[in-house]
């Protein structure tokens, strides 16, 4: 049995990913399931899926703890989250990233195999979609599936979602990505993953009924509040850029922006003309406020 | 064909294959795939049904019921606040004796409200006259859709039936589902002929009218024998589908490793197929455990669970839902089967509540503490609360 962790980011198709790496093994005569981690998606926010394979049925139900292979669809993320966390001795991390595997400090006693994902793709699709791609590459790493069956398993899920000819142009990228992955052995890290604690009180610490006011815990602050803590604007890839000139002050980005971080403000010294600002400490970068504008007075930028 | 899809993929096809006429739906998470592939497959025109799109989960099930009154076979789907919304329809179904099939993807049920696996959705429902099926994986949740049909529809039933599966663990988990055919479905599941409520111009009826005490009664007591007769016809359709397909669920209870067994876990849900890789493990190291895999709720499988009880000396029982004051309802249901029959140890293990993983080692835990119930022939502990922090398990 074999046990893969992918690490992406709501919206970039971690959990295709995983299922077409499921249905691959599955045409390689192997039992197979992929699964989402059971938590709320936002888009932007780190997300894990999971794989899980064997020749025979798999029973257990639960979720992945030590895996054998990593996949990281985005190295921004590799400052975020540990993604080494319980990788088996021996293991295989493949990161998305234009660096050399050698360049990475995730470990010792590990493989690192690093591919331009996102190079690939937008030469291929023409879009940053990495999740085809990153499967080529985990085929050369890892061995565990061949390319052949790489490919059966992104026409069958992309396929089947959407379509076969966009599947068939992610299946190049994929063999693209596989022609170009490199490992090396891991190097030890520089300094030991910064754990975040969790908030894990029992049964007498906890509120009743859920109704929490603002508290200090061994995780930072939590009740109402406590979410100015989380600054969102750390999963931002692209960034909003402003031209209030152009701005009529429609206020349509200040309604759409899921974050609720653009404000209406004085612009000009004109106490008649607005414009907008964004705090940059929580937009994630979603794009909707630029794709809203009716003037396009704001550009994503990366 | 054999295909990785997930859980609300198998219900979904599985409805398709069933050819069933009428689909009304609210989506609610985890559930919503089911809906959103059954209106692709309409709109791909690979299934003929009359799609009705409703304005809330009361509405789906008014709407099915009707449909169901009319001679269709109706289908919908639901969870947690959109089956508490359910309701008042729920019985209104049963008592029109209408065979509608609806899988329920079971998350808790606020508040606290949260998304991820909990039968505390469905068990309220024990008492809406629905037969309640449960499953441990997307074979079964296809496999189990199909025969609801068949059970539902048989004259000897003519119930409705919820097909009950775990939320994410198999709504949004692919695995490989062998998925029927066109021409299997329709050889094992002939089209719905309505006998007893229909719609025909030419011999209009009423149903679902005012009914004045003289009759009530009556009419529960036909029920309630429909739910008792039901156990023959799940045994026998079990028994077709096993000699078709090749795929047996045992009916009403599916015993693993029990030959021998000094002891018994009943469970229910996708927490069975975990515990048979720990049921493996603990033979090897010669502890003798066995498991008995729940399958139905309604009608409860009573003789079943004496016969298990007569064999082992000593019973666990494991929940996904906590009846407040009392204790897990699958526990409140198997005491109340052997009582007057056994005097075994019986206790209740809580376990995953809110979509908290059951790990390998939980399971451990339930037997190992079962086995220690069998020597002692004691129960050390009545309902004990797995891995829930500050409360000594
Ligand atoms: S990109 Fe625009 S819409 Fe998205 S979070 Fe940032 S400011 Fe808001
Ligand atoms: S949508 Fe464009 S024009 Fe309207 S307020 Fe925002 S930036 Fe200004």
């Amino acid at each position: 049995m074999f046990e893969v962790r992918f690490h992406g980011r709501g919206g970039q198709g971690a959990v295709m990913a995983a299922q077409a790496l499921a249905s691959a093994a599955f045409s390689e005569g192997n039992y197979a399931v992929a699964f989402p981690y059971f938590g709320a998606e936002r888009r932007g926010a780190p997300v894990l899926a999971f794989t899980r394979v064997d020749s025979k049925k798999i029973y257990r139900k639960t979720q992945v703890y030590e895996p054998d292979f990593v996949v990281v669809l985005d190295d921004s993320l590799l400052e975020m989250v540990d993604v080494t966390e319980g990788l088996k001795d021996g293991g295989v991390v493949v990161v998305n990233t234009r660096k050399k595997p050698e360049e990475l400090a995730l470990g010792e006693n590990i493989k690192v195999a690093t591919v331009d994902a996102t190079g690939v793709a937008l030469e291929v699709l023409g879009q940053p979609i990495t999740n085809s791609s990153i499967l080529g590459a985990f085929a050369k790493a890892t061995g565990a599936v061949s390319m052949d069956a790489i490919e059966k398993g992104i026409m069958d899920i992309f396929g089947n979602k959407i379509g076969m000819k966009i599947a068939e142009k992610n299946c190049r990228a994929a063999k693209a990505a596989y022609d170009r992955t490199i490992s090396a052995d891991g190097r030890p890290r520089e300094k030991e993953f910064e754990k975040k604690p969790k908030w894990l009180p029992d049964v007498k610490e906890l509120p009743i009924g859920g109704a929490g006011v603002k508290m200090e815990t061994n995780a930072g602050m939590i009740g109402p509040g406590s979410f100015l803590e989380n600054k969102t604007g750390g999963w931002r890839t692209f960034m909003p850029i402003v031209e209030n000139d152009k701005c009529v002050a429609c206020q349509l980005c200040w309604y759409f922006c899921p974050e609720g971080c653009i404000t209406m403000v004085p612009y000009d010294n004109n106490r008649f003309k607005k414009g907008i600002a964004i705090d940059l400490d929580y937009c994630k970068g979603c794009g909707i406020c630029a794709h809203e504008c009716p003037t396009h007075a704001i550009e994503m930028k990366r | 064909m054999k295909r990785v899809v997930t859980g609300n993929y198998a219900a979904a096809f599985a409805a398709m294959r069933a050819r069933v006429n009428v689909v009304a739906a609210f989506p609610i998470t985890p559930q919503t795939f089911i809906v959103e592939h059954i209106s692709e497959f309409v709109n791909d025109g690979i299934m003929d049904c009359e799609f009705i799109r409703v304005e809330s989960e009361h509405s789906a099930m008014s709407a099915t019921v009707s449909a169901s009154a009319t001679g269709a076979r109706a289908f919908t789907a639901t969870a947690s606040q959109g089956l508490a919304l359910m309701h008042e329809i729920l019985f209104t179904a049963s008592g029109m004796r209408l065979p509608i099939v609806m899988p329920v993807v079971n998350r808790t049920l606020a508040a606290p409200i949260g998304i991820w696996a909990e039968m505390n959705d469905v068990m309220p429902e024990r008492d809406a006259g629905w037969i309640l099926a449960f499953v441990e994986d997307n074979q079964e949740v296809h496999d189990m859709v199909l025969q609801a049909y068949r059970i539902a529809e048989d004259n000897r039933v003519l119930l409705p039936m919820m097909v009950n599966l775990d939320a994410f663990i198999l709504s949004h988990t692919v695995e490989p589902v062998d998925l029927m055919e066109p021409e299997d479905a329709d050889r094992f599941l002939p089209s719905y002929k309505p006998e007893h409520a229909y719609l025909d111009p030419e011999r209009p009826m009423g149903v679902g009218i005012f009914t004045p005490p003289e009759y009530i009664q009556e009419e529960r007591y036909q029920t309630h024998a429909a739910m008792e007769g039901s156990k023959q016809v799940i045994k026998e359709v079990n028994d077709e589908f096993a000699k078709m397909f090749g795929r047996d669920y045992g009916g009403l209870v599916e015993e693993y490793r029990m030959d021998d067994a000094e002891v018994a876990l009943l469970t229910l849900g996708t927490v069975t197929s975990t515990a048979r890789e720990v049921v493996d493990n603990l033979r090897a190291e010669g502890k003798k455990v066995g498991l008995v895999k729940v399958r139905f709720l309604r009608p409860y499988p009573t003789d079943e669970i004496r016969s298990v009880a007569s064999r082992v000396k000593a019973i666990g029982i494991y929940d996904r839902a906590i009846s407040y004051g009392v204790g897990g309802p699958a526990y409140i249901e198997a005491r109340s089967a052997l009582y007057g029959h056994t005097d075994i140890p019986i206790s209740n293990y809580l376990a995953g509540i809110g979509g908290r993983d059951v790990m390998l080692s939980d399971i451990e835990f339930m037997f190992n503490d079962l086995l220690k119930n069998a020597e002692s022939g004691k129960v050390r502990k009545e309902l004990v609360w797995i891995n829930t922090r500050g409360v000594e398990q």
